[in-house]
């Protein structure tokens, strides 16, 4: 068998678990069905394999390891898509995929399919360590460092099964980039670590601890800037433990990581961390360089090769069509490699749901992954795909054959490229329906002209303080709340997930749904009447406050 | 314990919850059936929904469904669920007017 391009090619004893847990899963779902199991029994144990009840239906969560998938994978999910949901799935801000019509009864075979190509639904909830986070450029990027996936593995497979860390006091999160740009939000993970070579050649890991969004948005801080690779292991077992020995359990509202942290202090957060590695045996914890490069080697590198007239080719075809250009402009990305270059396919149509992808659009672009970027597809944290590595003389190829099914929308990083959890549409725990108001925005602004000459400004929207969406982190956040059973939305401005990452501030009282589009319009012609040249939407509002923008939103109220 | 829902002016309750095979959202009728559209939903008084309540919660496993709770509704036909979230339960998601639920059979 072939090892796939940027993902780990499981082996016979990972095949063997899987097929092992999904039997066990199957007696349970018939114990369920025959009554021998209570529903206050039985839902850990579907909440520990991904599946949900939610508004209507089960929702089942798969779990996509640091966002990549193969072109196998992604037409799996098109075959769930299509025979057991109702032909559409959801990718979500965690780089994971959420099918929102799942049968209890069908659950089963589900798995089964998807254990065909690798793939399951095993700590998609639950207070455990969830699924680990990586950068979508990963790998590919110009600026990277290092590449980070294999280290992500590695913390897949410390992480999946953990036996002490099944139970923690509350979910756990952990993401990692090896970028010095943090496309990952290493500073709202629980553990968010950024890898860079060190001197000897190995990799060295810089480690956050304590961030989060949620109901308490707190931005992680450093506990250990320069861990070495044989460490890494031994380090997060020492974070996670003194989290689990005093995390609370008593209030859920209180039990992350982050609580703690601001609890103790990172200094003694810290040093309760230096305790645990004091009397830990290192040794069984040390990751050597041969497991590294074991774990490497089940990773295929993709051969490129392009002609020398490939970056030529790609600027003629941007000046002889300007739509190809602006996607051009907004939606790739340098690739380390010349002659390449990363695009994002865009899942934000105007007026579209966020990240929703149909069937036929999967099969695609699976069949794109094959045809232009060695069958590789990642899912972005920001509900996007990514074909990481595709030959700049064929990108205008990729790019028409992209808008054949609707998805050249040319908006990454753009005022239409909105975040958007699920919402009231189908969540039980939101408050108001996130994504009517992220389509009504997306169709406002969905001409690419306007949002090129907009510039760079992220549109965050959670139906819940739970902030699925990462309101917190949107340079303008809309959070949805409930006010004597009506929706409203409250807006933030100035929230950043990347480098400098800060939390969004209130601009003021919350707005029903038409109110906000028309604030946020406001707001976005205010910022343009009043930006310098060259000046982001973060710049101006740096510049300048929330003042001028505050008064643009509530002009009329 | 949950609280009991507070019932206004003009307005009953009905009782709900998902069916347990597929997570369908059903009804419960007044000969206790479980039923997919709100209009044949039995709507009951504050003062009785308590037992029926209980005893739909009892019947829940052997009626094939999960999570019964209660529902306040405005007193119109079919009944109109007073809270966004119960309405959407009601009429399906309103990002996909094809999923559409039928309120009255």
């Amino acid at each position: 068998m072939s090892v796939p391009v940027g993902h780990y090619q499981y082996d016979q004893i990972d095949r063997d678990f899987l097929e092992a847990r999904i039997a066990e899963f199957s007696e349970q779902v018939a114990r369920r069905i025959d009554g021998s199991l209570s529903e206050d029994e039985f839902k850990p144990l579907r909440l520990m394999n991904g599946l949900y009840l939610q508004l209507h239906a089960y929702m089942l969560r798969i779990a996509i390891p640091y966002g990549t998938i193969d072109s196998k994978q992604m037409r799996m999910f098109a075959h769930i898509a299509r025979h057991y949901d109702r032909d559409y799935g959801h990718f979500t801000t965690r780089q994971n995929i959420q099918f929102n019509w799942i049968k209890l009864e069908e659950t089963p075979d589900i798995l089964r399919d998807l254990a065909t190509v690798d793939m399951h639904a095993i700590q998609t909830s639950g207070n455990c360590i969830r699924n680990v986070t990586s950068d979508e450029f990963a790998g590919a990027a110009a600026d990277e460092l290092v590449d980070p996936r294999v280290h992500a593995e590695i913390l897949r497979q410390w992480s999946t099964l953990h036996p002490e860390f099944t139970f923690l006091p509350r979910k756990f999160k952990i993401a990692i980039s090896g970028s010095p740009h943090d496309r990952v939000a290493a500073r709202f993970h629980d553990i968010g670590i950024l890898a860079r070579p060190g001197d000897d050649g190995r990799t060295v890991f810089r480690i956050f601890v304590g961030g989060g969004l949620g109901r308490t948005p707190i931005i992680g801080q450093e506990i250990f800037d320069s861990v070495p690779e044989e460490r890494l292991l031994a380090t997060l077992e020492a974070i996670v433990r003194v989290y689990n020995a005093h995390g609370r359990r008593d209030n859920i509202y209180k039990a992350r990581i982050k609580i703690l942290v601001q609890a103790l202090g990172i200094d003694a957060y810290r040093e309760a961390v230096e305790a645990e590695l004091a009397q830990m045996d290192l040794e069984h914890y040390r990751l050597t360089p041969e497991m590294v490069d074991a774990i490497q080697a089940r990773f295929a590198v993709p051969e490129l090769s392009a002609p020398e007239n490939a970056a030529q080719e790609l600027a003629n075809r941007q000046r002889e069509n300007p739509e190809f250009d602006l996607w051009v402009r907004s939606n790739t990305h340098p690739h380390r490699e010349a002659g390449h270059i990363i695009a994002v396919v865009s899942l934000k149509p105007a007026g579209g749901i966020p990240g929703d992808a149909t069937s036929a659009q999967m099969d695609r672009l699976a069949d794109l992954a094959d045809e232009y970027s060695f069958g590789e597809l990642r899912i972005t944290h920001l509900q996007n795909i990514v074909l990481g590595h595709v030959r700049q003389d064929r990108l205008y190829d990729l790019w028409s054959s992209l808008k054949e099914v609707d998805l050249a929308s040319a908006n990454i990083g753009l005022i239409g490229d909105i975040v958007a959890c699920p919402g009231l549409d189908y969540c039980a725990l939101a408050n108001a329906r996130s994504i009517p108001i992220a389509q009504k925005l997306g169709a406002r602004f969905g001409d690419a002209s306007l949002q090129a000459e907009i510039g760079a400004l992220r549109i965050n929207i959670s139906g819940c303080i739970n902030a699925c969406g990462h309101h917190h982190a949107g340079h303008i956040g809309l959070l949805g709340v409930d006010k004597r059973g009506e929706e409203f939305f409250q807006i933030t401005l100035g929230g950043r997930a990347e480098n400098g990452a800060s939390i969004g501030t209130i601009l003021g009282p919350a707005l029903p749904e038409d109110d906000t589009v028309d604030a946020i319009a406001r707001l976005v012609d205010r910022y343009l009447g009043i930006r310098k040249d060259g000046e982001t939407f973060l710049d101006t509002l740096d510049r300048l406050g929330d003042a001028p923008f505050k008064e643009a939103a509530y002009e009329t109220v | 314990m949950k609280r009991p829902v507070r019932v206004g002016a003009g307005e009953k309750l009905v009782l709900t919850a998902n069916r347990l095979l597929d997570g369908t959202i059903v009804w419960r009728d007044r000969l206790g059936r479980w039923r997919p559209v709100i209009g044949a939903a039995e709507k009951l008084d504050a003062e009785r929904v308590g037992d029926v309540l209980e005893l739909a919660q009892i019947r829940a496993q052997e009626d094939g469904v999960v999570g019964v709770y209660e529902v306040a509704v405005r007193d119109v036909d079919p009944p109109e669920p007073v809270t966004v979230r119960e309405r959407i339960r009601a009429h399906g998601p309103t990002v996909h007017p094809e999923f559409a639920v039928e309120t009255v059979q």
